[in-house]
């Protein structure tokens, strides 16, 4: 699918008007930076990994239009330095867009979808790789797919999507395998009654398939709220427990005071997450499989096959980007300086049922209009057994710079 | 006798309706595409300077979307009836806001930019003829015909000279303090036709805060299709 969408790419290129406008190109470094840790999840180190691990990146972006078609490309090559010395290039996003008129675009590479009025969760979306559970500022990837946005009048409008992704976080330290998702989605948007509605339907291969249901409305003043909200059978968390349907809903408001400040509260309810009794067998699960990998008494094939199944299970958390638990609570807040050269910012992501927290706090400067500078800290607290303290992250810190042209 | 004269002569006038609709078109048309700097000024800090690109059509919808700086680059606002979007380029997401907050850290609200007609929010009453920065003006009081617009009075000058161009605008709670004024100025050729080129808005709770829309381009009775007016178009980009 990636080498024909960038056939059908470089072949529009080819056929493109010349009066291009001026290209948009952004440089970008970003630094993260783990402190990491032995937890449950990495029992004696079993991931291998480093006391200290560092994602080193260079960036570039490339936007360029000609008329009513655009290119996007975005991407950076990484250099791990740790665990793992290996330098890899990324692709964040390479697209090519069409626009006939108001009414119908065409956009077709790797782009994200995006689609849902949540901030932190999108139940209605499985098109792309779920957020950073630990950071929901950082920069998403895309995911590869082909795009039809049909507008038959103001008040209605049809998205047509068939994509493939990796449910994979991005970003860490450890490596993280989700399943290949191939899935079809339609999503229909209306306006009634001042209020944002969106249908959407999806499913697939690699994925459930679903129902979901998008409410957006602003309450007057400064303040708007939304509701997304999706169903489907069979749970995406083992066990598979494919009879029962289940429900997800991210609820939250926005208050948003022009451009200098924003706060947000997002409460997240995954009905097929853990509660204490299931997540007491998830770490007797990891308890048992660590065990049985260590025991000379078992030939080496089963210990190998108890190693596997614990590097699995103790990727779970990372594998869904959702997070393990059933009710989680999303806070944000950001607050910029009258010229809009300082940006300070805090994110926190607690888990309800046991305490933990993420918490992300964050300074922005922006000396001038062309070059950004973002350093974010990560700390993962709460109580010892809590989701967030098993990951065997301890904390991070993450520098990000952009030089714009 | 002068009372009489002055009777008389906002007798001739025209109604308050008839000048204030006349303002409203007087420095965008019904159906407008626009480039416009905006210049946040504040009391010892650096400017903010934003330039973006608007399309308003009718008093209902309205889409502006910033060009430089490159770091603001393809944010985006729409304004469609009540509803208020924006359109955050970095997270590809269109959110929905509330409709009253200020627009782009300054001192215009998201009603001033994407609503600069009075007529269809607030009842005019001719109060009489004055001079106001150098400019013989009618005078105008307007009161909000419901709670939901920014403003609950509004007095208004607009010139006499057939013009009917704006000259000032001083906006009140409903508790009777003045809470910012607009200057309207720098009237030039824009668009095939004069207008003020300069609306300046200034906040009476902040002295010496100010915000500036240096209009630069600007083309009357372009076509629009609803449909650019829509949270999909803000998503495409332009």
């Amino acid at each position: 699918m990636r080498r024909a969408l960038l056939g059908v790419g470089l072949l529009a290129l080819a056929w493109a008007p010349a009066a291009a406008g001026q290209p948009e190109i952004e440089l970008g470094f970003e630094n993260l930076l783990y402190r990491t840790a032995r937890t449950r999840l990495n029992r004696d180190n079993l991931l291998g990994l480093d006391p200290s691990e560092d994602l080193l990146r260079g960036g570039l972006g490339v936007k360029q239009t000609w008329g009513s078609a655009r290119l996007v490309a975005k991407g950076y090559l990484e250099r791990r330095i740790g665990s793992q010395d290996r330098t890899e290039a990324t692709l964040r996003q390479a697209y090519l867009q069409y626009s006939f008129g108001d009414g119908l675009t065409l956009r077709a590479g790797k782009q994200r979808i995006a689609w849902g009025s949540g901030f932190a969760w999108n139940p209605t979306n499985r098109l792309e790789p779920a957020k950073n559970p630990l950071n929901t500022g950082l920069e998403q990837a895309g995911s590869w797919a082909v795009r039809m946005d049909v507008v038959p009048a103001s008040w209605v409008g049809l998205i047509l999507v068939a994509a493939r992704d990796q449910a994979a976080a991005a970003d860490l330290p450890l490596e993280t395998q989700g399943r290949v998702r191939r899935i079809g989605a339609a999503r229909a948007r209306f306006l009634v009654w001042n209020t944002d509605l969106a249908l959407v339907l999806s499913g697939g291969a690699g994925g459930r398939s679903l129902v979901g249901l998008d409410l957006g409305r602003s309450l007057g003043g400064s303040v708007s709220v939304h509701l997304e909200g999706a169903t489907y059978r069979g749970a995406e968390l083992v066990p598979a427990r494919a009879d029962r349907r289940f429900f997800r809903l991210a609820a939250g408001l926005l208050y948003l005071r022009g451009e200098s400040q924003s706060l947000s509260l997002e409460y997240f309810w995954n009905s097929e997450g853990y509660d204490g009794q299931a997540m007491a067998a998830y770490r007797r699960n990891l308890d048992d499989t660590y065990a049985a990998a260590q025991d000379p008494r078992l030939p080496p094939p089963a210990r190998q096959a108890a190693l596997d199944a614990y590097r699995v299970a103790a990727a779970l958390p990372f594998s869904g980007g959702l997070g393990l638990r059933r009710h989680y609570l999303h806070g944000s807040w950001t607050r910029s300086s009258r010229d809009s050269r300082w940006t300070g910012a805090a994110r926190a992501v607690v888990g309800l049922a046991d305490g933990g927290l993420a918490f992300t706090p964050g300074l922005g400067f922006a000396p001038r209009g062309d070059l950004t500078l973002q350093l974010d800290a990560l700390v993962l607290l709460g109580p010892q057994d809590s989701e967030f303290r098993l990951a065997p992250i301890r904390s991070g810190l993450q520098t990000r710079i952009r030089l714009l042209f | 006798m002068s009372n009489l004269l002055a009777c008389l002569l906002l007798a001739m006038a025209p109604d308050a309706a008839a000048i204030v609709k006349r303002a409203d078109r007087a420095v965008l048309g019904e159906t407008t595409t626009y480039t416009v700097r905006m210049t946040v000024q504040r009391p010892g800090k650096r400017d903010r300077v934003v330039e973006m690109r608007g399309f308003k059509k009718g008093d209902e919808q309205g889409l502006v979307r910033y060009t430089t700086p490159p770091k603001e680059r393809g944010t985006a606002y729409l304004r469609s009836g009540e509803n208020t979007w924006l359109y955050l380029p970095s997270a590809a997401k269109v959110v929905r806001v509330g409709a009253k907050q200020n627009f782009g850290g300054g001192d215009f609200s998201n009603g001033d930019i994407f609503r600069l007609s009075l007529i269809k929010d607030y009842d005019p009453t001719l109060l009489g003829e004055e001079a106001m920065s150098g400019e013989a003006c009618f005078k105008l009081e307007l009161r909000a015909k419901n709670r939901s617009v920014a403003y609950d009075r509004v007095l208004y000058w607009v010139r006499t000279d057939g013009s009917f161009f704006p000259v000032r605008a001083e906006y009140y709670t409903i508790s009777g303090k003045r809470l910012k004024w607009l200057s309207l100025g720098e009237v030039g050729k824009l668009g095939g036709r004069l207008r003020p080129t300069v609306l300046a808005m200034e906040n009476a709770l902040e002295a010496g805060a100010k915000t500036e829309l240096r209009f630069l381009a600007i083309e009357d009775e372009a076509k629009l299709d609803d449909r650019l007016f829509t949270p999909s178009a803000l998503e495409k980009g332009e």
